[in-house]
This record gives structure tokens, sequence and C-alpha cells, in this order.
């Protein structure tokens, strides 16, 4: 297993190189710089220019790579065009936020989730199935950014439940006051997010619980007497939960992409919105260093799903 | 729902007080207050409150304001530095006016320097020198005294070769000495001295020439803010928009001391104990980030008191607002104007200038004439406008009231004249389309930035009213274009694929146009060159433009000269425009204000 596992990572050496070439130049081909636009006309060109030129910007394209991988391995991602901060911190206080916020979403439909797959899959057919897929696939066909707006005005602004912007008050101070006004600000987005995300997990587990319910594992199961429950609980569940189990990985290596709808519509600075407004002002430093970072994470990801295969399911452990 | 809505331009500067910049967001505002009918609603630039201070909710209470934007704000707090209306607009309660941090002057409603700011300024023609001197009692807000060297440093800032500003202007270089420290041939900039030493209170810049707009805020020879020397010298230039004392705890000079900033969303302030100015009434400020997809919701259920002045608000906004209960409306003309560019030549790069093609496309002025005539600006904006924008009639914005030429009459619809100018100027129809007078076939590329779904629609007008008058007008690239993509192609010293565009300026609070029509202006995108239009200009920063009634004449022939013409065409204007609760007090925008943040004040602890 280890081996494969040194294998993988070595096989991503390459992949990373590629990518990081065609990230550069992608972004580079973009019409227009990091300062179209955005220099004010009381400067004339000589500025522009002169702040092209000083950012190496005019530099031939191998050139800029390898300044720019060169910086890399020092540990230096950059200065951001737009922000002019350096990359590095820039990336790390939004993905703090991001970070955040995609946990406490990806706990909440779990919780959610979870038992609701496995009382529909139980229950089959009933009642309760039929609502619960009801339910999942309503919430699936509800555009999200829909969602955060109505939610947002009816318990937001009408109901005055929760904060409505940002991800924390101006005005909280002190250790726990900063961790309440946190988490009060990433309720709602978190349940909203939460409670409408629904629809893989239940589906698969749902889908799983019945083929398992079937199996001649359950039925040797109940021919021996084993309680109901206790063959949910200990035979079909752990079973049940390879697929999704299957996505682990990639769950927890997504947890930095953040979401522009939630980001934009809450004002809660995170990744997603970074990476959308590096690209419409060609901030090439922080499109690079993200684009990247979302790449190995992915790779990452894919790794990840495997190993965690391999614990769950011993006939898929690779040798 | 656009994170990226386009790049914002820059206004900047001492900000309201500052450079012109690019508007990309255009032309959501139009409009149009010329002799015809107008659609413009009126509004006051200030809230009359006649209620009276409640002086425990002004003392204890905390004013909410929104900013609206999508994305977060990039927390630069130093006006030298800031390149975006954002970062501008939350650091607010740092001067004495809104947008106005570390303001050296105070101004009165034309924006023209008066005496009794933070500093006073004298202008020697003479001697080509403009005195600087502080007055006694400034201080930062961590009790620092402002000095003489605070008033250079932004120069140094700005001119540094390894600089992330982006306000040198070419006029700058009028400085002594400015020049030589740009290129880094000097260490110094050998036009400043300091009579009283440089932490004394007077700073005086030698120039090799003088400008009427020199005694105007937001000209492009004068710097108009101070920095702290003494607080930030151990930083070096080329850091300092990055380094904490930039973006954690900055010092202002104004009414308000920055508490806290939370990075991209939200600042919070407190009175600055050693303001020079009237004593801030509230006890706080809160200054939050709020997405444009709901600030309409937001001041509806009351969360905020106001909209910052100079946030981005548009008509639909105003649609919604308008009738809010315990709001009023307060507003007046935008620094900045829509309107459209013809391309008549190009940039000669090696003579650094503009040439005019007598054979482009677009030279022929009748053509120019008849395609503005063939628009219906007026409905245009009387449907998506809801009287916050209208048509406009000229090139300069009726905030500047002196230099605003309201006679001037723009380009109405009129149809009928439109196609008579095109017959006169042998643009004769030859089946569907109209032919160049060569008989050749003609095709106009119509450039334009992505925007919103109403922007869309106004393009989508603009080309049938032109088809009305057999004009065979489509979009440049099949479609309004990316932002970035749009200004990298009318930006490119000669180009052909756009023929005519719309687009916006955002300005600076002194008028002179010629960082945007010049001949050497590289923002004179569609090359638009001619001796009478060099010559106006030139006037009205000429000699004779120290009188100021002189300065206004010139200032609407050229307004008059430049419709005439039509290589750029007036758009829109709109205004500037922010619902206010009834609960505040003393809210007024206007430009004479100079203690806006001290003048506030609150008649009750509840929104009403």
């Amino acid at each position: 297993m280890w081996k494969v596992i040194l294998r993988r990572v070595l096989i991503m050496i390459p992949e990373i190189i590629l990518l990081s070439i065609l990230v550069f130049l992608l972004a580079k081909m973009m019409p227009g710089d990091p300062f179209t636009g955005s220099i004010n006309p009381r400067a004339g060109t000589a500025e522009i220019h002169h702040l092209m030129r000083i950012n190496g910007l005019y530099d031939p394209w191998y050139q800029q790579y390898w300044n720019w991988i060169v910086h890399l391995f020092h540990g230096n991602l950059g200065q951001s065009y737009q922000y002019h901060e350096s990359v590095a911190n820039l990336i790390g206080q939004r993905a703090e936020n991001t970070l955040w916020l995609s946990l406490f979403t990806m706990v909440l439909t779990y919780l959610i989730a979870l038992p609701m797959g496995m009382y529909a899959g139980r229950h089959e057919g009933k009642l309760p199935d039929t609502i619960i897929r009801i339910y999942t696939y309503v919430t699936y066909c509800i555009p999200f950014f829909v969602i955060l707006v109505v939610g947002l005005w009816i318990f937001g602004y009408v109901l005055n439940w929760f904060p409505t912007t940002g991800s924390i008050s101006a005005t909280a101070s002190g250790f726990s006051g900063t961790i309440l006004s946190r988490f009060y600000h990433m309720l709602l987005p978190g349940l909203l997010g939460a409670l409408f995300s629904t629809v893989n997990i239940v589906q698969y587990l749902r889908s799983e619980v019945i083929d398992a319910k079937r199996s001649d594992y359950v039925k040797t199961a109940r021919a021996k007497g084993v309680p109901e429950k206790a063959i949910y609980r200990h035979h079909i569940f752990r079973n049940s939960l390879l697929p999704i189990a299957a996505f682990g990985g990639y769950s927890i290596t997504g947890l930095l992409n953040g979401s522009i709808f939630t980001e934009s519509i809450f004002s809660y600075p995170g990744m997603g919105l970074l990476f959308v407004n590096s690209i419409s002002y060609r901030d090439y430093t922080v499109i690079t260093a993200l684009v990247l970072l979302f790449g190995i994470l992915n790779l990452l990801g894919t790794l990840l799903s495997d190993i965690i295969l391999g614990i769950v399911d011993p006939r898929i452990r690779i040798k | 729902m656009q994170g990226s809505k386009a790049k914002k331009i820059a206004v900047t500067a001492a900000a309201m007080l500052a450079a012109v910049t690019l508007a990309a967001c255009s032309s959501s505002s139009s409009s149009s207050s010329s002799s015809t009918k107008t659609t413009q609603v009126k509004l006051k630039t200030a809230y009359n409150n006649t209620g009276k201070t409640n002086q425990t909710a002004t003392k204890n209470g905390t004013l909410k304001v929104a900013e609206p934007n999508d994305s977060p704000f990039e927390g630069i707090s130093d006006p030298v530095l800031q390149d975006n209306q954002e970062d501008l607009d939350v650091f607010s309660p740092s001067g004495g006016q809104p947008g106005a941090s570390d303001a050296l002057f105070n101004t009165d409603k034309n924006y023209k320097i008066l005496k009794g700011g933070l500093a006073n300024l004298k202008l020697d023609r003479k001697a080509k020198t403009a005195t600087i001197t502080l007055r006694k009692n400034a201080k930062w807000s961590n009790g620092m005294p402002v000095t003489a060297k605070d008033i250079e440093y932004p120069y140094e800032v700005i001119a540094n070769p390894q600089t992330t500003s982006q306000q040198y202007s070419s006029d700058f270089n009028a400085i002594e000495g400015m020049a030589a420290y740009h290129s880094g041939k000097a260490k110094t900039i050998s036009g400043f001295s300091y009579p009283d030493g440089q932490s004394g209170r007077v700073a005086v810049i030698h120039f090799s020439r003088m400008a009427p707009s020199m005694q105007y805020a937001g000209n492009t020879f004068l710097w108009s803010t101070v920095e702290p020397y003494e607080y930030i010298k151990n930083v070096p230039i080329s850091k300092l928009a990055s380094s904490e004392q930039v973006r954690k705890k900055p010092i202002f000079t104004g009414p308000y001391k920055l508490d806290k900033v939370v990075e991209g969303e939200s600042t919070s302030w407190s009175p600055n104990k050693y303001y020079w100015g009237k004593k801030p009434q509230i006890k706080h400020i809160v200054i939050n980030v709020v997405s444009s997809s709901n600030i309409d919701k937001a001041i509806q259920s009351k969360k905020y008191d106001f909209i910052i002045p100079g946030g981005v608000m548009h008509g639909t906004d105003y649609k919604e607002l308008k009738n809010t209960k315990g709001y009023q409306i307060v507003g007046q003309p935008a620094l900045s104007y829509g309107y459209f560019g013809f391309n008549v030549g190009h940039y000669d790069t090696k003579a650094q200038k503009n040439v005019m093609d007598k054979n482009s496309k677009m030279a022929n002025v009748k053509l120019r004439q008849a395609m503005m005539y063939a628009l219906n600006l007026d409905q245009l904006n009387k449907k998506f406008g809801n009287g916050v924008t209208w048509r406009a009639n000229t090139l300069i914005p009726p905030i500047f009231s002196k230099y605003y030429d309201k006679s001037a009459k723009g380009y109405p619809l009129n149809i009928k004249k439109a196609n008579r100018l095109l017959d006169e100027a042998g643009y004769k129809k030859k089946g569907k389309w109209r032919v160049q007078p060569n008989g050749k076939k003609l095709t106009i590329y119509f450039g334009a930035m992505q925007g919103t779904s109403t922007q869309e629609a106004e393009y989508q007008d603009y080309l049938q009213q032109w088809h009305k008058i057999g004009l065979h007008v489509v979009f440049a690239t099949g479609k309004p274009m990316e932002m970035n993509s749009f200004y990298d192609t009318v930006q490119k010293p000669k180009q052909s694929k756009i023929d005519v565009y719309d687009a916006a300026w955002g300005l600076s609070s002194e008028p002179t146009p010629t960082g945007l029509y010049g001949t050497t202006a590289t923002y004179n995108m569609g090359h638009f060159v001619s001796k009478e239009n060099t010559k106006l200009m030139n006037e009205m920063n000429g000699s004779k433009s120290w009188n100021t009634a002189y300065r206004v004449k010139i200032f609407k022939q050229w307004q008059q000269y430049m419709n005439k013409q039509a290589a750029y065409a007036p758009d829109n204007f709109s205004y500037n425009w922010e619902p206010v609760n009834k609960r505040v007090k003393g809210f007024d925008v206007s430009p004479a204000n100079n203690e806006f943040w001290s003048n506030l004040s609150l008649t009750s602890s509840n929104m009403k």
C-alpha cells in the first residue's frame, strides 16, 4: 500500500509541473493585464509602461515563468497586483474563512444526510421515503443562489435571526466573543448550504442500503436472529458508506474551494470570490497560485479517496 | 452576483479629489438635462432633519453605514496608494468629507480650495510657488504633530521608482526636480523647501509653470493629502501597501480614528481626540460591505443608517428604495458621465501623440452627428434610469455647476435630421443599408462592455436606432465585450475592430479634460485631435484663465465645440444618491460641507 502511495505521489510531480506551465500560459493569454482599465488617466502611457516594466510583465513568457518558479521554490508566491499584498497572506486569510465555513457546512450536511439516507433506504417505498426523496429532489432543483437570497431575506432581514453580512461582527472582541461571532455568522450560510446539498449523499446511501438489505449476509444475519437495529447499524450502514467514503477525499480537499454565491451574497471574504476577482482583475500572481493550489488539492483528493477506500474496503486494498 | 464586476475603476485620490479615472461599469446611468424635457428627479444634497439631537443616543450610539459592493474591499487605507472606490469608502470617516481622507484643504461647493482646513494654500504666480501652511493644532490620531515633511512625503511615495501607487500625473513634472526623482536620478525632490524646517508647518513647492487649475482640489499639479512620515518612514515604499501601518493600524488626521478593520468586510471608528476641527458627536461608526444583490433589502429592513456617499447605486435600486418608510433620498450629480467615442485616428507611438486619419471610417463629422441624433437617449433613460440617470448634453457633468453648460443641446432624438445629415454627406441607401460616399459597403462596429441586463438592453436599442437610419451597425465581436478585452482593444495605438464605443469616465473634482482628450493623452482612445481643441484646452489653464469668468467662458466654448464635432458625444449623467435614515441629523453631501462626519448626530437610539 505504501509503495502505491509513493508511486502516486511521484507521478504527481510531473503532473504539477505540467499544470503550472499550462496555468501560467493560460493566465497570460487572457486579454488585458493587471493595469488595464485601472490606471487613472492622469498617468499617461509612460507610467503604465513603468509599472509593467518593474513588475517584469514585458519579459518573455519563459523568463516570467522561470522567475515565478524560482520564487515559488523560495516559498514566495509574489505580490497581488490588485491587493498589493503578498499572495500567501491573502490566500491564508481567505482560506481560513472558507475552511471554517466549508467544514461547518460539510459536517452539517453529513449530520442531516446520513440519517435521512438510512431512514429512506430502510423504509423504501413508504411515506417517509417518498417525503425524503421529494425533499432531496426539490432542494436539488432550486438554484443555490436563489436559496441563499431567499434564506437571507427571510431569516436575516425579515425575522432578524441571523447576521446578514461578513464573517464576524465589526465590534466582536475577546477570544470567546470572536469565536461566537464567527460561529453566529456561519450559521445561516452553513445551514442553507447543508439543507440544500443533501441529494448526493442521501441518494447514494439510500440505494446502497436497499441493495444491502437484500444481500445474503443480511439474510444470514437475520436468520441468526440478530436484532433488526443491530443489522442496520453494524452490517448495512458500514457497507453502504463505501461510495460516500470514496467521495471523502474530494470533500476534504474541496473544503478550500469556496462558494462564489455564498461569499458574494453574504459578503463573506473567501476563496471563491478571490478566485473570480483575480481573474477579472488579471491578478496573475493570485490566479496562478490559486489554480496551482486547487490542482494540487485535486490530485491529493484523488489519492486520499483511494486510500480511504482501501481502508474501508479490504477487498480493494492494493498490494 | 457579479463577483467579478469589472475592474473598478479607480476613482481615487484624495479621492474624490483626485484624478480622472476610467469608469468601467459605465453607463448604467444615463441622463439628460438639456433644454428638452428632462426625466431627472430633483434631489437635495442634504437631509434637513428638524428633529432635536438626542444626546444619549448620539453619545452612546453606533452609526451603521453600508458600502454596497460584491467583493471584499482591498484594505489600503492610504489615499496615495488606493486605487479603487471601496477602500476610499470604508476609510471615509478618516477625513472631513466622505472620500477625502487626510485632505489638506477645505473646499467650497465648486471644489475651490478655501482657507480653514488642515492647511492653507497660497499660490504665487510670479515666484511660481505654492506655499502650504499647516494649522497650528494639526495632529495625527496618535497625537503626533503633522509636519511639513508630511506634506512632501506623498510626492515621494507617488513618484518613487518602486512605488505601487498609480497616481503619478504628468503635470507633476512641473515641480522642480520631480522628474529626476521619478526616474531615479535624484534621491530627493529638489522643488520642495521648508522655511521653518521639515518638522515645521510650512512647505513651499517650486514649479516651472503655474496653472489656474491649482486653485481646485483634485488638480493634477498638487497632491492634496498628507502622509504620516514619522510613522511610516521605516517601511520601504514598495512595501508600504502591504504594511501594518497602512492596513491594520493606520493613523489619520480626520475626525474619527480607526478602531478595527476586519479584512475585506468592515471597519469601525471612534472619535479622534486629536482632531483639529469640529468635535465628532457620534460615539461609534461601523461600515460594512453589503452585497449589491441585497442592499435594497438591507435598507428596507433598517439595518443601516445610510449608504456611504460615493457607493455605487443604480436606477433599479432607486425605484426600490425611493419610498422606503423612515428614509430620505439625498443626492447630487455624480463626478462621472457616460459617453460615446468614435475611432477617428491612431496613436503615433514614436511621436507619442494622437493623430487623426482623414480617411478613417468615422472621419465624417456628419456621420457621427447622424449617429448621435438617431439615438433615443431620453426615452432609454426614462425607462431604465428611474430619474437618477438622464441624457447628458455635454462632456462636463452638472456637478461642476459653474463650468457645466446648461444650455448645450447635446443630441436629442431626431431621426429626420439624422437621415438628412447622412444624405448630405453622401451616404446613400443601396438596398437595406447605406453605403459609403465612394459606393463601398459600410459596416460600423460598435464596442460595448458587458454589464447588467439593463445596459445590454440599452445597447440593443442603440443598434435598432442606428438600423432605422440605414446604418449597418453591429457589435464589434458579435456581443458586448468583457471589460479587459474592451480596453485592451480600444487602447491599442491603432485598431480597426471598434468604430464607435460606449464607455464612461469618473472625474476628479477639477474638470480640466486634457488627460482624456488631449493630443498626447493615451486615454483619448478615439484619437480626436484638432487645432481648435488643443487651443481651447490649453486656454483652460492659460494665464488668462486665472480669471474665473474667462475660464468658465472657455470651458463652455469647449463644450459647444466638442458637441459639434461629436468625436466624443455625451451619453448620460447620473446622481450619486443615497438613502438616509430619518434618525440621522446633519447629513449633507455637498462638497462645501467640510465637516460631514462631525456634523452628524442622532435623534433617536433606534432607526426610524
